[in-house]
């Protein structure tokens, strides 16, 4: 007998009720992972097909017409570069910070200290309870931050959840042990933060970065009641404008329709125009998921082992 | 000894000074953080007191001129208030009812498939839409169900129907608004669910395959009665959110044609209060206050009920 027929005598055989299990067991994965994954690909299939193909609900498994006239139109688009580039720097410089200032915050928490119980409540109770959107608006105007840069970065500069899934993380991952060897060698609190636990924090920090990256990026209400000035709109807030309203035909229209000329003509613009807002999304997206991916390593140990205690 | 009875017997502050001397390095560790919280936390707290102002920019927040429950009553009278809250509630319970339980569902059949590479795919995939933007979801819907050329349209009417012109119509807004966010979340919040399967006793599963168990027989008495303790505190934290506002992605989902049932107060404090030409200051606060009152009321009323009856809490 070879070892792998050994192997499967000797494993426990599925009873046919099991096999009947498995069998809708998959059907009913096939069945999610469509319903998950073909929008998606719809996207993406209908951004580099025709115009004409798209209108008329041509593209379903494969782009139709293969052209890219779609990512030509949006690579004119000024504004929306303009604002990608905001929210790169709203997301790079605010998920920074955010993690620094979250993972210093978690350590502290992490330890024994007086007032320990104050200082987790009150951290806590901002979770239920909040001024309400009014009141944090005034207090940003009073602040003088209304309509800068300055706000899309310190508005939900952090969040109790994150400080909780790093506190958790910390407590659970770093062994008191070396907390007490490196008192014993002489360290402080602050050169056994620096020496041990960053080191020590690779997980958490790939973790808290894609949690807060992800939210900067996706994050248009901010801006929308923060900001006035054009220029400083993130990516969201001029995708709103083309995607997501009633009015948007009209007013990606006319925003692809002031480059009518580069784009051979009015009509011509108009028909790019509908290809472009499957493009915009893509160019959109891209960053995001990507991270996730590149990220995925880290990600879903280190979600676990914050969320088990949470 | 003589030095703790003494150091008991000191005042309070003397204490806290001393506490705070010993631990400054935490403290400020932890100042930033608590910067923030206070700043952007609790300022806007203290400043919620011009609901019952009169609030003129000219007098800022504490210089307005008191004006008792004023607002709050202008609020309970107007001729929208009722719908408001009960669409609000309509779409929050609806969310609930039908998105709480699809998690669960995704966790314990994920947690059934024993290929392993389809398995990591599988749960890779689920929380791809988690990380599209409500602006993206938006335009996708508005896509997707456009009457004219969206692709569901195009099928209805091949398979013999009328077009639909989903975002206009009332009865397809919630659908619409509670089908898009189960797309885009129910995959994310398996992770919880997972953790807690991963983290059982194979042990069980083993001696359940020795006694004779089926794998449903295993995810009805070992999975399910593991996974309650969570999904209550789940839900506890869910309702929480039953008035919660839903503004960013509710006011990309308004559309003149479905106010009837996407009027809801979040939007409404948002139109009133930030983007009317004349600004109402008091009068949004003042909604936007019953709100968080009530939202913060329902989750203790909750979460003290939860621990009478199965000993869960958040708290």
């Amino acid at each position: 007998m070879t070892a792998i027929a050994a192997k499967k005598a000797n494993r426990v055989r599925e009873t046919r009720k099991d096999r009947i299990f498995n069998a809708i067991n998959l059907a009913f994965w096939i069945l999610v992972l469509f319903i998950v994954l073909y929008p998606l690909w719809l996207i993406l299939i209908a951004s580099v097909s025709d115009p004409d193909a798209v209108l008329q609900a041509r593209v379903l498994l494969w782009p139709v017409d293969f052209s890219l006239m779609g990512y030509e139109a949006v690579l004119q688009h000024k504004e929306l570069w303009g604002s990608y580039l905001n929210s790169i720097f709203y997301t790079v410089a605010g998920s920074a910070l955010s993690v620094i200032v979250t993972l210093a915050a978690a350590y502290a928490l992490s330890r024994r200290f007086a007032g320990k119980r104050a200082v987790n409540l009150a951290i806590t109770f901002t979770m239920f309870f909040s001024g309400g959107l009014i009141p944090i608006f005034l207090n940003v105007r009073d602040l003088g931050l209304y309509d800068t840069r300055a706000v899309m970065i310190l508005m939900n500069l952090v969040s109790v959840w994150n400080l909780m899934v790093a506190r958790t993380y910390i407590q659970t991952s770093i062994p008191d042990e070396l907390y007490e060897a490196a008192v014993i060698d002489g360290a402080d609190h602050f050169t056994y933060f620096f020496k041990c636990v960053l080191p020590l924090s690779g997980t958490i920090v790939a973790v808290l970065s894609v949690y807060y990256g992800v939210a900067r990026w996706n994050d248009y209400f901010t801006g929308l009641v923060m900001l006035r000035d054009r220029s400083l709109y993130p990516l969201q807030l001029v995708l709103r404008e083309i995607l997501a309203s009633l009015t948007s035909t009209g007013s990606s229209d006319t925003f692809f329709a002031a480059y009518a000329d580069n784009m051979g003509g009015l009509q011509e613009a108009l028909r790019k125009a509908e290809v472009a807002k499957y493009c915009c999304i893509v160019v959109s997206t891209v960053p995001a998921v990507l991270l996730y991916i590149f990220m995925q390593k880290y990600f879903v140990k280190g979600v676990m082992i914050g969320s088990l205690k949470g | 000894m003589g030095n703790a009875v003494s150091a008991a017997r000191k005042s309070f502050g003397y204490r806290a000074g001393l506490a705070v001397r010993r631990d400054w390095q935490l403290w400020v560790l932890m100042l930033p953080a608590l910067a923030f919280f206070i700043v952007f936390c609790y300022f806007p707290m203290y400043g919620v007191q011009i609901a019952f102002r009169d609030y003129k920019a000219a007098f800022g927040i504490t210089g307005s001129q008191w004006v008792g429950l004023k607002y709050f009553e202008k609020f309970f009278n107007s001729y929208y208030c009722g719908r408001m809250f009960m669409n609000t509630f309509l779409l929050n319970a609806f969310g609930l009812l039908f998105g709480f339980p699809v998690p669960i569902l995704l966790a314990i059949m994920l947690n059934q498939l024993n290929r392993k590479r389809f398995k990591g795919f599988a749960q890779t995939a689920i929380y791809v839409p988690h990380f599209i933007s409500t602006v993206v979801l938006a335009g996708m819907i508005y896509l997707f169900f456009s009457p004219t050329n969206g692709i569901i349209n195009h099928l209805i009417t091949a398979a013999g129907g009328k077009s639909i012109y989903f975002v206009m119509e009332p009865g397809w807004f919630r659908p619409l608004f509670i089908g898009s966010d189960i797309w885009q979340n129910a995959g994310w919040n398996t992770i919880l669910y997972i953790a807690t399967l991963t983290s059982i006793d194979p042990q069980l599963y083993e001696a359940a395959t020795i006694d004779g168990a089926t794998r449903w027989n295993k995810i009805r008495h070992i999975d399910i009665p593991h996974l309650v303790p969570i999904a209550v505190m789940m839900l506890i934290l869910n309702c929480g959110s039953l008035l919660s506002s839903n503004t960013d992605k509710a006011l990309l989902l308004q559309t003149s044609g479905n106010m009837a049932t996407s009027d809801i107060l979040g939007v409404y404090v948002y139109n009133v209060g930030i983007s009317a030409s004349k600004a109402q200051y008091s009068y949004a606060s003042a909604i936007g206050l019953c709100l968080n009152v009530i939202n913060f009321a329902i989750i203790m009323l909750v979460n003290a009920v939860s621990r009478k009856m199965s000993d869960i809490s958040l708290f």
